[in-house]
């Protein structure tokens, strides 16, 4: 509603609506309050993006790192090169994109309806609920370092347990290798399993807990049973962090270094070279740091496209449907 | 009251001027060195228990300079440290570098050679074993690491199963090696005539490196800028290494997933009568372990498989230059400092202390007069062997060798124990590794 137009008491002059310049500057959001962390992003992110974006046009190596801005300039030859040659193992750039990536939907795809399940049960009330919600977090703060070297021993062959396991049930042999050859990528899928799927039962438990029980009340009243409860009221409503829960699972799962690190060493086997790990052993091992950068922007571009299709798809921002 | 705030205003402009020039002075006095060391995993605790005592002992001769320490626990963590402090141009004033990491080092041209007053600062070249110092530099003119300690490598082998089998010398020579492996193993009983370890990350240059030099080959050629990883004697020594799995059987196949504890736990437990290119570092574990009354060292053998003598273009490796070095990064300040406490932990006391807590031998040839430790048979194996070292070529490039040398390794054993290895595909491996190995050699 615009303010009426009227005299100014001190120096009579006419104030227009609004009140003034003044009036108007005091009614603007301080945003000049948002320099300083202005600053710091730009001195924390955006400036060591910048570097790395003209690392990754330079021909960067051990032979030009003591005087790394005035390594030679290549132009795409890094980023050609990561396309075509591939790291110590011969795995390219695409190869490595393509384990990271199936191991990113292929644990998403696991642990998503192990965190559902598991948030639908923790929300009614039940005896010793309180403990049994801090168990569930066991595997999810445990560091993953720890995780990977626990699995790591469960699958050595022969002599671990999961060999020792399956021999017994007679599901496999107890020579059945798990840390070398095509085993290895769902060693690592299990592994990541185990640790993550808290993620995706805290966030679904967070959401479950604000859906009002009169809807519930008001579905028993129309006939619906449990699973149309579920598909009709609960999964509509879960939604929108269902699918935060999938863009950040899978971002997190896409850059997972430390378990594959820890788990398989360095260069680790071809089926399990996540692009990660690729671009640590391409820059710090055979000290080709130009290439690195090369691979870890496209890493962060091939990022971007889900992203960018999850939070469209989901609506992340906006109201329940 | 205007008089007091101005006063107040007045110390503030000036006490800038003033605290600086106190911690000038508290500087100018007082210096702090930080360490970077390869950490020393067997025994334990030796390395914090000797670090501790070194330096009580190094700011009590010196009070006014302290000393900090950090330790990697990998070849990974070592050349990562290396690359980020040459690149930020701060880290720490001291690396300690394995004797094929500092041709890296050198490379990047972060680290000066020492001159003449440095090196008398330091006692003197005259003091280390002259193979040793062939790792320190390019040339004898342009040295940049000190030798710390040397770690040459020998075969490692099972005295009760050696005479339980009829064998009463280690072999000499490859055909003797398999011949004696063979008597040795029993697969119904889990022993085996030799343990490997292809998965590890490292170790498999080793000995495909000392088998290649052996049959007249190397990984580079004498100039330095190609790459022979595709040639004859190297894809013969890697073949007859793998033979041990698939054509001798004289190694568990288990051994496919092995990295380097694995094979020492194997050779532990009675499992492994022989392991090759070991080092005295062992020592300490095995002397503790179930075999501790039942190994020895002995040279490694050096006439390849199936010949008598050596080929014409063979050299009798026994083992590669290998030990720790110290080097000073052109950015770090304290010089002087840091070549006194090179002094200090290269003279003879600290020398036999470093062989008393972890088994590393001295570089020092002072070291090993009149002191009983470094007089037993084992010891005299090792500088027997340290008398057959050769080096490795001082190539920038053998970062980048010993990762794709690892990786061709891994994935070639790998292929082996999940029965999906073709004829060629040992080939094909070292035509990668060689590619990669190229790029990094004509990389400047």
């Amino acid at each position: 509603m615009r303010e009426a137009a009227g005299m100014s008491e001190r120096s009579g002059r006419v104030v227009p609506p609004g009140g003034g310049r003044r009036a108007r500057a005091l009614r603007r959001p301080p945003f000049f309050l948002l320099w300083p962390s202005a600053a710091l992003l730009c001195l924390i992110v955006l400036l060591p993006f910048a570097i790395g974006v003209y690392t990754s046009f330079t021909g960067l190596n051990q032979y030009t790192i003591s005087h790394w801005s005035s390594a030679p300039f290549i132009g795409w030859q890094n980023y050609v090169d990561s396309f075509t040659q591939g790291d110590a193992l011969g795995a390219t750039l695409l190869q490595s994109a393509w384990a990271s990536i199936s191991f990113a939907l292929a644990t998403t795809a696991i642990i998503l309806p192990i965190g559902i399940v598991a948030a639908l049960l923790m929300n009614r009330p039940f005896p010793g609920r309180g403990m049994v919600r801090s168990l569930f977090l066991v595997p999810f703060v445990m560091p993953t370092f720890v995780n990977a070297i626990t699995w790591r021993l469960l699958f050595m062959n022969n002599w671990g347990l999961i060999d020792r396991l399956l021999s017994t049930l007679h599901l496999a042999s107890a020579n059945t290798y798990w840390l070398i050859g095509p085993n290895t990528f769902w060693a690592m899928v299990l592994a990541d399993v185990w640790a993550s799927w808290p993620f995706v039962y805290l966030l679904t438990l967070a959401g479950l807990q604000q859906i009002s029980d009169e809807l519930y009340e008001a579905a028993t009243i129309d006939g619906a049973n449990g699973p149309a409860m579920f598909f009709q009221v609960t999964l509509p409503l879960l939604r929108p962090i269902l699918g935060l829960a999938i863009l950040l699972s899978t971002l997190n799962h896409y850059n997972n270094f430390t378990l594959p690190f820890v788990m398989f060493g360095t260069p680790p086997p071809t089926q399990v070279d996540v692009l990660p790990v690729n671009v640590y052993v391409t820059s710090f091992q055979l000290f080709n740091l130009g290439g690195g950068a090369a691979m870890s922007l496209i890493t962060l571009l091939i990022m971007l496209v889900p992203a960018f299709f999850y939070i469209r798809l989901v609506r992340l921002g906006e109201g329940a449907a | 009251m205007r008089r007091g705030l101005a006063a107040c205003v007045a110390a503030l402009l000036f006490l800038p001027a003033i605290l600086p020039s106190a911690s000038r002075a508290r500087a100018d006095s007082q210096v702090t060195l930080q360490l970077f060391l390869g950490k020393i995993n067997t025994p334990p605790t030796a390395q914090a228990t000797l670090m501790k005592r070194l330096i009580a002992t190094f700011e009590k001769q010196n009070p006014n300079i302290s000393v900090n320490y950090s330790v990697y626990a990998s070849a990974s963590e070592e050349t990562t440290t290396l690359e980020t402090s040459l690149a930020t141009h701060s880290g720490p004033n001291l690396f300690e570098f394995g004797s094929t990491i500092v041709p890296v080092a050198d490379s990047t041209g972060g680290f000066a050679s020492l001159s003449a007053q440095d090196w008398t600062a330091i006692g003197g070249e005259s003091r280390f074993f002259p193979a040793q110092l062939t790792m320190s530099g390019p040339s004898a003119d342009k040295r940049m690491a000190v030798p710390e300690y040397m770690l040459p490598f020998a075969l490692l082998y099972n005295t009760a199963m050696f005479k339980a089998a009829g064998i009463h010398t280690p072999p000499t020579n490859w055909t003797d090696f398999v011949t004696d492996a063979q008597k040795l193993t029993i697969p119904s009983k889990n022993q085996w005539g030799v343990a490997m370890d292809p998965s590890d990350p490292f170790d498999p240059w080793h000995i495909l490196w000392v088998l290649t030099r052996q049959m007249g080959g190397n990984f580079v050629t004498p100039d330095l800028k190609t790459a022979t990883l595709n040639s004859a004697p190297v894809l013969g020594a890697a073949t007859f290494w793998f033979d041990w799995l698939t054509k001798f059987k004289i190694a568990d196949p288990t051994d496919v997933t092995f990295k380097a504890p694995d094979q020492l736990a194997a050779f532990e437990q009675g499992h492994a009568a022989m392991l090759v290119m070991q080092g005295p570092t062992l020592i300490p574990s095995l002397n503790t372990s179930p075999v501790k009354s039942e190994y020895a060292y002995a040279p490694m053998p050096t006439v390849p498989y199936g010949m008598k003598s050596m080929p014409k273009s063979g050299v009798p490796v026994q083992t590669f230059i290998s030990g720790q070095y110290y080097a000073i990064p052109s950015y770090a300040p304290n010089r002087a400092a840091t070549l006194k406490w090179i002094k200090f932990v290269t003279d003879v006391p600290q020398q036999q202390l470093f062989f008393q807590y972890y088994g590393y031998m001295p570089a020092n040839l002072a070291a090993y007069q009149g002191y009983a430790p470094l007089s037993t048979p084992v010891i005299k194996a090792f500088v027997a062997a340290e008398n057959h070292a050769f080096p490795t070529p001082f190539t920038g490039a053998w970062g980048p060798v010993e990762v794709a040398v690892g990786a061709a390794s891994a994935k070639v054993a790998g292929a082996i124990g999940t029965n999906s290895y073709h004829q060629g595909d040992l080939q094909s491996s070292l035509q990668s590794v060689n590619a990669e190995v190229q790029k990094a050699l004509v990389g400047h």
